[in-house]
């Protein structure tokens, strides 16, 4: 009896016997080109699809319109402010560029790796039955990468800061456009070296291969910290060329870093499609680890609330993609901070930021953590009340374990915080985490997804939905981050606490409203009855 | 009012409409089944057998007309519904990191069973389960996560059986004791509702059938008047 891989499970396809022709194979009737073709063929066809299936096509075109508008901004404005392009703080920032395109390099790969290779265009269970061959995957993942708020953000900083460093001269227009091009090159060999420990991680032992790589990559960072060398190592990075092709003004030297650019990227794309379709025969082990694990039995708890938050802790911690996505956001920022030697007051943005993270895990739709079991789950003589409180509860639990970690790694260099700088962070930490727990469960009512969580690739909710929560997200909670920055610098601790408690005061007012929601048997039926599709 | 000569339905439904938004997917469904009988709901795909099934384990709520499962009126009082009802969804039905025992453990403990550790065992071993009670439920087979619906619709005894297409993907010894939880639910007098497509397993397991059309019951007829050639053309003709 099959105990582990489901029957909708993609087997890796077995090699062919010698000799014998195979349609999914290289082989003599059908050339690499034809496929590369039909992949990329593949590709408008599946995002025909999605655009089809696709809820409110209005505020799609309205989504994409805005960013456009803020790219240009971003691309333009800064040109236009006092100091821009001159020898003072412009320069500065020229000369911090060349370590801000590696930054956006290394923050790449690290977002494709904990992806699992990027997002689908078209999730694994419909696909399974199409088909999609491992290139048009590749591709598609390519092309949703930038629907990503912390993509968007960095692309939007590099442009402002090239516009700000040069100024508002002819040159401008061939620097952005090698910048784009970086950044284009950047997330395309990301995404290649993230398919590439994929593969690495099906192998047999891969997983505690890839791990251990990872703790020695950290470990090399935090001793170059330790000796000092972080900075000088960061300043090798080969990026200069790429600045010094931006800002020569010489159209040789500007074509010639276009080409070599434009050149790296089609190869980043092209070779990408190879540890993809290696990835793609390989058995994916850290999700069927998941389901072939046997877990312990343990009493049964005394409360009808414990036993629903032992079921929903389950749902999220024996996720792949949550325990990935949660190790990532607790030490990627915690570890920036290390680095940076952050202070306690500027410390207030990162739990915004981890929490924000969190909920795109899969609070922003929380109910979707049960699956196809949606529909038996409503079906138990349980008050709907105590299914939110469960659900609730377990979302802010996994944003502050993540929010709490990194503040504490985060504080291994900052010595002793002040009592006021102390009471601006919990109130930050406590603000933030209902204010995201309250608009999760919000968003999670009103627009609920079906989504399997079994691939490490999934996300609670489509790309461009992704992009607005992030959105709305980041800016509630770094204003409350940054105004909570401000208030650790007043000796009084008294104040954050004063100032906190209206923001709880709204936030928990938001949640009840959810809740309320919740409360209404239509309102539940909706949701279960999509969630459980 | 009640009839002198048959004791009162357990499942009354009366002229029962759900709508979705623009789409009705029940449109004036009656129903009556009894304690120790076991009904057959058949009909062609979106007829509204899933969507009954869903207002009688309160989970869906009715728009228009009643439906009262073991004296409980589902609009009025759904947790008193869902204290008798044990329901066996037709899609899915399992929470997917959750293991079949762990799915056991949540459902004994909001119905306040005690001791239920022995059944449960014996119901996962009759549905050949036993080895994978503590696995997630990610990796089953689609006949594997129906069989073990049907053993969560079946743990707590319940008084209404709802089982929504268990048959679906279910190999044989997976069937039958799908008819052995029937039988058993008969025979201590509980009710029973079986949705299926699959006219000759419904007849096998059942005493009676009733046949939705459109959203509406078209006929209910004796389980054995469905059976063989001429049941298939019966049925046929009331699904045309």
């Amino acid at each position: 009896m099959p105990t582990v891989a489901s029957s909708t499970e993609t087997p890796p396809v077995p090699a062919p016997p010698r000799g014998l022709w195979h349609p999914r194979l290289r082989g003599p009737r059908r050339s690499d080109l034809t496929d590369a073709v039909r992949a990329v063929v593949d590709v408008g066809h599946l995002l025909r699809f999605r655009r089809a299936t696709m809820r409110r096509r209005g505020a799609f075109a309205a989504g994409m319109t805005l960013l456009l508008l803020l790219t240009a901004t971003a691309a333009t404005v800064p040109a236009l402010t006092p100091g821009a392009g001159g020898d003072g703080r412009a320069f500065e920032v020229l000369l911090l560029l060349p370590t801000a395109l590696g930054a956006f390099l290394a923050l790449a790969v690290v977002s494709a790796t904990a992806s699992g290779g990027g997002r689908e265009l078209l999730a694994r269970d419909p696909a399974a039955v199409h088909p999609v061959s491992p290139t048009t995957d590749h591709l598609g993942a390519l092309l949703l990468a930038p629907l990503n708020i912390a993509w968007l953000l960095q692309v939007w900083m590099l442009l402002g800061t090239t516009a700000y460093a040069l100024g508002w001269r002819p040159l401008l227009v061939g620097a952005q456009a090698v910048l784009l091009l970086w950044v284009l090159t950047a997330t395309a060999v990301a995404q290649a070296f993230a398919w590439a420990l994929e593969s690495a991680r099906r192998l047999p032992h891969g997983v505690v291969g890839v791990r251990a790589l990872v703790v020695g990559l950290l470990g090399a960072v935090v001793g170059l910290q330790v000796a000092g060398q972080l900075v000088a190592t960061f300043d090798r990075i080969p990026t200069q060329w790429v600045v010094i092709g931006m800002i020569t003004g010489d159209p040789w030297v500007l074509a010639r870093t276009l080409l070599v650019l434009l050149g790296a990227f089609l190869l980043a794309v092209v070779l990408g499609a190879v540890p993809a379709h290696v990835a793609a025969h390989r058995v994916p082990r850290d999700e069927i680890g998941v389901e072939g694990s046997s877990y312990g039995v343990r009493r049964t708890p005394r409360t009808d609330l414990g036993v629903l938050l032992r079921t929903d802790r389950a749902s999220v911690w024996r996720a792949v993609p949550m325990r990935r996505g949660i190790t990532v956001l607790a030490l990627g920022p915690a570890l920036v901070a290390v680095i940076g030697n952050l202070p306690w007051s500027s410390m207030t943005v990162l739990p915004g930021l981890v929490a924000s993270g969190g909920a795109l895990l899969f609070g922003v739709n929380a109910w979707c953590l049960d699956g196809r079991g949606a529909l038996w789950r409503e079906s138990l003589p349980v008050t709907a009340a105590a299914v939110f409180a469960a659900r609730a509860w377990v979302l802010a639990e996994f944003l502050l374990v993540a929010s709490l970690v990194t503040v504490a790694v985060a504080a291994l260099r900052a010595g002793l915080p002040t009592a006021a700088e102390t009471a601006a962070l919990v109130c930050t930490v406590v603000v933030v985490t209902v204010q995201v727990v309250a608009a999760s469960m919000r968003w999670s009512a009103a627009r609920p997804y079906a989504v399997d969580f079994r691939s490490a690739r999934a996300t609670p909710a489509p790309p461009l939905g992704m992009v607005g929560y992030s959105a709305r997200l980041a800016i509630s909670t770094t204003f409350t981050g940054l105004l909570f920055s401000g208030l650790s610098r007043i000796p009084e601790w008294r104040i954050s606490v004063l100032v906190a408690l209206p923001l709880l005061i709204w936030s928990a007012a938001r949640l009840h409203r959810a809740y309320r929601r919740w409360l209404e048997p239509d309102q539940r039926a909706r949701v279960v009855t999509t969630v459980a599709v | 009012m009640r009839d002198n000569q048959q004791p009162a339905p357990v499942v009354d439904v009366r002229s029962l409409h759900v709508r979705f938004g623009e789409v009705e997917a029940v449109a004036g469904v009656d129903l009556q089944a009894h304690a120790g009988e076991a009904t057959a709901l058949l009909g062609r795909n979106g007829a509204g057998k899933s969507t009954t099934m869903r207002v009688l384990a309160g989970v869906v709520p009715l728009t228009a007309g009643s439906a009262r499962v073991a004296g409980h009126d589902v609009r009025t009082e759904p947790l008193r519904v869902k204290q008798v009802v044990g329901y066996c969804p037709d899609v899915g039905g399992l929470v997917p990191r959750a293991t079949p025992w762990e799915h056991l453990q949540l459902a004994a403990r909001l119905r306040r069973m005690t001791g239920w550790e022995e059944h449960g065992r014996d119901l996962l071993e009759r549905f050949e389960l036993g080895d994978v009670a503590h696995r997630v439920t990610a990796g089953f087979s689609h006949g594997m996560s129906r069989r073990l619906s049907v053993v969560l619709a079946a743990l707590h005894l319940p008084q209404v059986l709802l089982l929504d297409e268990p048959f679906d993907g279910v190999d044989p010894i997976g069937v039958e004791a799908t008819f052995e939880v029937i039988a058993d639910a008969r025979a201590r007098g509980a009710c029973v509702l079986v949705s299926t497509h699959l006219r000759e397993l419904a007849v096998e397991a059942c005493t009676s059938v009733s046949v939705l059309r459109g959203g509406s019951r078209v006929a209910t007829l004796a389980a054995e008047e469905m059976a063989g050639e001429e049941g298939a053309r019966a049925y046929r003709g009331l699904l045309d």
